[in-house]
Formats: structure tokens, sequence, C-alpha cells
């Protein structure tokens, strides 16, 4: 995971900036003022290699975050020159009444649990087929079933639009049926859902396979020894040292999930049909660049934000648990 | 492979048959979309509802009819500039964060790194609206710039980047000083010579993002198409049923990542593993 053990490198700056030979403090009148700023050229180098993605990241990350928070108190339009009107918080209690937010939540939900067979099922049985194969087969076929990962998301929706085309796609004639698989209530987010799943497997699959190489062979080998069946093996010894790269991919789905679905959504559905595709990003764009609610909108980013944070360090917690099967 | 499986894993015949039916079945399930998509754009207009497995005969009608309803060849171009722009500024600026990370210890060190860490916690959507008051500000909506100029910072750079230089062989960093190079010196002529694998790979990974990139572009560019992947969303919202011109401006707007793909398959398929892993 991204926090990784701290490592301590020796104090490369302190040679380099030519500190070795400092005098000793206070050899002179004017010393405590040199040595200060002796003291502040060889700290110096570290930040001013820092500062433009420090600057950066503060400008578009952190302050817009603080202000997402200040705004959701507010009601305004988006318009520089009408002024925000403080409400307390009153867009939390409409965002808390209204169905709109309850809905949403629940359909990421689903999209979140259906996205598993996606990212976690297939990924792990393509990887254990492809220990079957020998090393070129299964490289090939790993490259197909990561192809779909480079196609740019709206021409990925274009040509689903026209795969599922009710009249004269391809799914429908082979299927021999009419439906409008992308603007019917009852299968318009299962074929979001299929979508997306085509679009990120492979990445998934890229990361199993990785996990996988990554194990020990002596583990398995020893287990065979004793006289375990493959089924076993794969079952008790690989299933759980393969855990860490699992939770991992459980984390990054149930973060993701929601983000990835959006350029279909407002490509395809634009979120219905009634409400159908709603899931809670497109709900937050909708109330910021369709209703220009932007303290409706603000709020909502709060309340996901703090969501987010909820299950990813939970997520955390449990991979750390995990991560210790390997000792 | 076959030296690293274990003992159990290999098989016999039927077993490896199995294994390729399956995995060659997914992988044409998986591949099928994309052939369908070029398969529709290579067809002749009259031919385009045809379900043949083969286009034949071939023509690019459709893709002359997209050039001529669209400004598509100025589109690729746009989003050619915003991909590379942004990609060597994240390249640049990341290489010098990760650089002041893994190359002293400093104080605030720690909490400075969680900083960027952190922003993989914060959703777009959390900071979107006071992003686009800014860039209104600035005037840079509805600009290239106000595209690129936000995203320039990337934490997976900097992350990537500073594993990278962790294990750097801090002899050569201690010989560059030896001969007296400033921090400076020793990044250009010692560290990105070796580092160059990398910062191909992560380059190439950081251009396909950006290319392929939706939210940002249409927040900022709402009123106009100047990228690919907006003037394909207004393509399918006002000619939905034009199939034939319709799919080659899809076709057009992954080709530069098909090309870049197959000719460096195996970078990017590290690049985006190692992305995945942190």
């Amino acid at each position: 995971m991204v926090t990784g053990a701290f490592v301590e490198v020796p104090p490369a700056a302190q040679a380099a900036g030519g500190a070795a030979d400092a005098p000793p403090a206070g050899a002179r009148s004017r010393a405590p003022w040199r040595a200060l700023w002796r003291r502040a050229v060889r700290l110096a180098p570290p930040y001013l290699f820092l500062a433009p993605a420090l600057v950066l990241l503060v400008v578009w990350t952190y302050r817009p975050l603080a202000q997402t928070f200040y705004l959701s108190f507010f009601s305004w339009n988006l318009v520089p020159d009408v002024p925000m009107v403080p409400v307390g918080t009153a867009n939390y209690e409409r965002l808390l009444t209204t169905p709109d937010l309850a809905d949403s939540v629940g359909l990421t939900f689903v999209v979140i649990v259906a996205m598993l067979p996606f990212t976690l099922v297939l990924p792990v049985v393509v990887a254990l087929l492809t220990r079957r194969v020998r090393g070129r087969a299964a490289a090939a076929y790993r490259a197909l079933i990561f192809a779909p990962m480079l196609v740019a998301p709206v021409a990925g929706a274009a040509v689903w639009q026209w795969l599922l085309d009710p009249s004269a796609g391809i799914v429908n004639t082979l299927l021999g049926t009419g439906t409008n698989w992308l603007n019917s209530v009852d299968t318009s987010l299962w074929a979001i859902i299929a979508i997306t799943g085509w679009h990120v497997a492979g990445f998934a699959v890229l990361v199993v396979s990785a996990g996988l190489t990554g194990i020990n062979p002596d583990y398995a080998a020893a287990a065979q020894v004793d006289g375990a069946s493959r089924g076993q093996i794969t079952r008790w010894v690989t299933l759980p040292l393969l855990s860490p790269t699992l939770a991992f991919l459980l984390l990054m789905t149930v973060l993701l999930s929601a983000q990835w679905t959006f350029p279909l959504i407002d490509t395809l559905t634009q979120g219905g049909p009634v409400g159908s595709t709603t899931t809670v990003y497109y709900l937050l764009w909708e109330y910021g660049f369709r209703s220009h609610d932007a303290g409706l909108a603000a709020a909502a980013g709060v309340l996901f934000f703090a969501g987010f944070m909820l299950v990813a360090s939970l997520l955390a917690r449990i991979s750390d648990r995990l991560s210790r099967y390997d000792d | 492979m076959d030296e690293t499986a274990p003992v159990g894993e290999r098989g016999g015949i039927a077993r490896r048959a199995g294994g390729h039916i399956m995995l060659g079945l997914l992988g044409l399930l998986c591949v099928f979309p994309i052939y369908w998509l070029y398969a529709t754009s290579l067809r002749a207009p009259q031919d385009v509802y045809e379900l043949s497995v083969l286009p034949w005969p071939l023509s690019l009608d459709s893709y002359a009819d997209a050039m001529a309803k669209n400004d598509v060849a100025g589109m690729l171009l746009n989003t050619a500039i915003v991909a590379v722009l942004s990609a060597l500024g994240q390249l640049l600026i990341g290489l010098l964060a990760a650089y002041a990370f893994a190359a002293w210890r400093f104080p605030l060190q720690r909490p400075l790194y969680l900083l960027f860490v952190g922003t993989w916690l914060v959703p777009f959507q959390a900071t979107m609206l006071p992003n686009y008051a800014l860039l209104g500000q600035l005037g840079l909506l509805e600009t290239l710039a106000g595209v690129i100029i936000p995203t320039l910072c990337s934490t997976l750079g900097v992350l990537l980047l500073r594993e990278h230089l962790m294990s750097f062989p801090k002899e050569l960093l201690d010989a560059a000083r030896m001969d007296g190079r400033s921090a400076w010196g020793i990044l250009w002529t010692v560290v990105v010579p070796t580092l160059r694998p990398v910062l191909a790979a992560l380059g190439i990974l950081l251009a396909i993002t950006a290319w392929n990139e939706y939210f940002w572009p249409a927040m900022v560019l709402q009123r106009s198409n100047a990228v690919i992947q907006l003037g394909l969303r207004s393509f399918m919202g006002t000619e939905g049923n034009d199939w034939g011109p319709l799919m080659a401006t899809a076709g057009l707007a992954c080709l530069p990542v098909f090309a870049l793909y197959l000719f460096l398959q195996r970078h990017i398929v590290n690049a985006f593993v190692r992305s995945g892993l942190k």
C-alpha cells in the first residue's frame, strides 16, 4: 500500500550544501546571523525541489477541499457576481431529508458489489488458469484481456451503445431480443456495470498475476509433499498468500467503482431513466453543474469525503491484518 | 512461467487445453468490442448495419464523413497537446519532488509525504466546485491551459519515482558529491540517465491517462469540444444513430493509445502494474 515504511536516508544535503567547513557559531560579531543564514541555505534545497509539487497540491487539492467545507454552509449559484448567502446547516438538512442521496448511495453500493466479480473473482480465475498454459500464450491472453483498459471511456461508451442498440445492435440480434438495455429502468444500471467491468477487469487481472508471481513456490511444493491436492493448495496456500493483493483490489473497487462509471453514465444514460443510474458522483455533478446549487453540491462533497475516509481507513486496517500471512 | 510454477501446477494435456479454451474465449470476449468498433468504421456506408464478422468491401468513407462533420484532426491535435504537456509537466514536477524525498532528510518530511499520499482520499468531486471557481477567476475556463495546469502534480508520479529513487545506489550519489557537483547537477547527470526506463514508462502511462481523461476536461470545457473525448460525446448526443462516422471517430480517439501499446507493450503493462501496487 501507499503508506509504506519510512526509509531513513543519509543526510545528503549537509555535504552538498558545503556546510562541512562552516565556521563555528560566534566566531565573529555577525557570526550568529551568518550561521543562521548558512543553516537556512543548507536546509533549503529539499524544500525548493519540493515546492512546485507542493504548491500545486495545496492550490488544487487542499485549498478547494477546505473551501468546499466552507461553501457547504452557504447558498450560491456559482456565478462570481452573485453574493453567497450563509444558510447554516440547511444544505445538510436538505440533503439528508430528500430521498435523492439515500437512493444514489444505494445504487452506488449495488455498483460496488456488482463490480467485485470483475475485479476480484474473474482476475483470480484468470490468474489460476494462466498458470496452466505456457509462458508466451499466457502473456498473449493477458494482453488481450488488458486491451479494453486502453480504450478511452467515451469511445467504449460509443461502441457499447452500438453493440446494445435496440434495433440493429449485435447483442440483441444474437439474443433475438429487442431490449433497450441502456434506456429501461430494469437493465440500465446492469448495462453500465457490465461495460465498466469490461473496462477495468484487465487491470485487475494484471495486478493479481503480479501478486501471484510474487508468491514463493516453496509453500505449494511443501504442501504437495505433505499430500495436499491441487484444489487444497489453491484454497489453503495460494489464496491466503494472495490476500494482501486482493485486499488492495477490494479497496480500489470500493473507492473507485463510482468514479469508473461516471463517464459512461454521463455519455450513455445521464443518470436515467428515472434516476436508475444516478450514483453519488453523478448526483454531485448534477447538483453542481445542472442545478447550479453549489452549496448543496459542496455539502454532498463533504459527506462523501467523510464516508471515503471512513471506508478507506477501515479497509486499510483489514488489509494490514491480512498482510501478516506471509511471515 | 513453468519453472516458477509449483510442481502441482504442471498438469496433463487436458488441463492445459481447458486453460487455453477458457482463456481464449475470455480474451476474444474482451477484444470483440474493440474489433467491432474498427470493423464497423471500415464498412461502406450502406453496409454499416450488416453483422458479418469481416467488413468487406473495406471503405474509408466513414472516416471521411467523420472528418467532414467535425474538426476531428483539430481535436486530436488539441488532445495530443494536452496529453504531452501534462505528462511532461507531471514527470518534471514529480521527479523534483521525489528527488527531495529520497536524497534528503529534512524537518516535516513525514507530514509532507503524507500530504501527497492523502490526495488518494480526496475524491475529485469534493474539490471540483472551488477549482471551477478559481479557474473562472484566472480566466482559464474553456482553455487548454485550464485543462492542463490543475493536473500537473501527479501524486502517482511522485510516489512511484520516490520509490525508485529510494533504491538508487547511494554510492553513486556520494561519488558525484565528492566530485563537487551540486544537487541540481547530480539530478540531471547521475539520476535522470539511470532512471530513463522508469521515466519513459511512467511518462507513457501519464500521457495515456491524460489522453483518456474525461471528467476534468468535461468540467473546464463545458461550451466547446476542443478535446477528442468531448467531441465524441457531442457526436453521440446529436447523431447517435450515425454509427459509421461515430465508430470512425471513436476509432481515431483510441488509435494513438493502441499504437503506443503495440510498440511499447511490455513497458506499458509494467507501468500499469506498478501504478496499482504503489
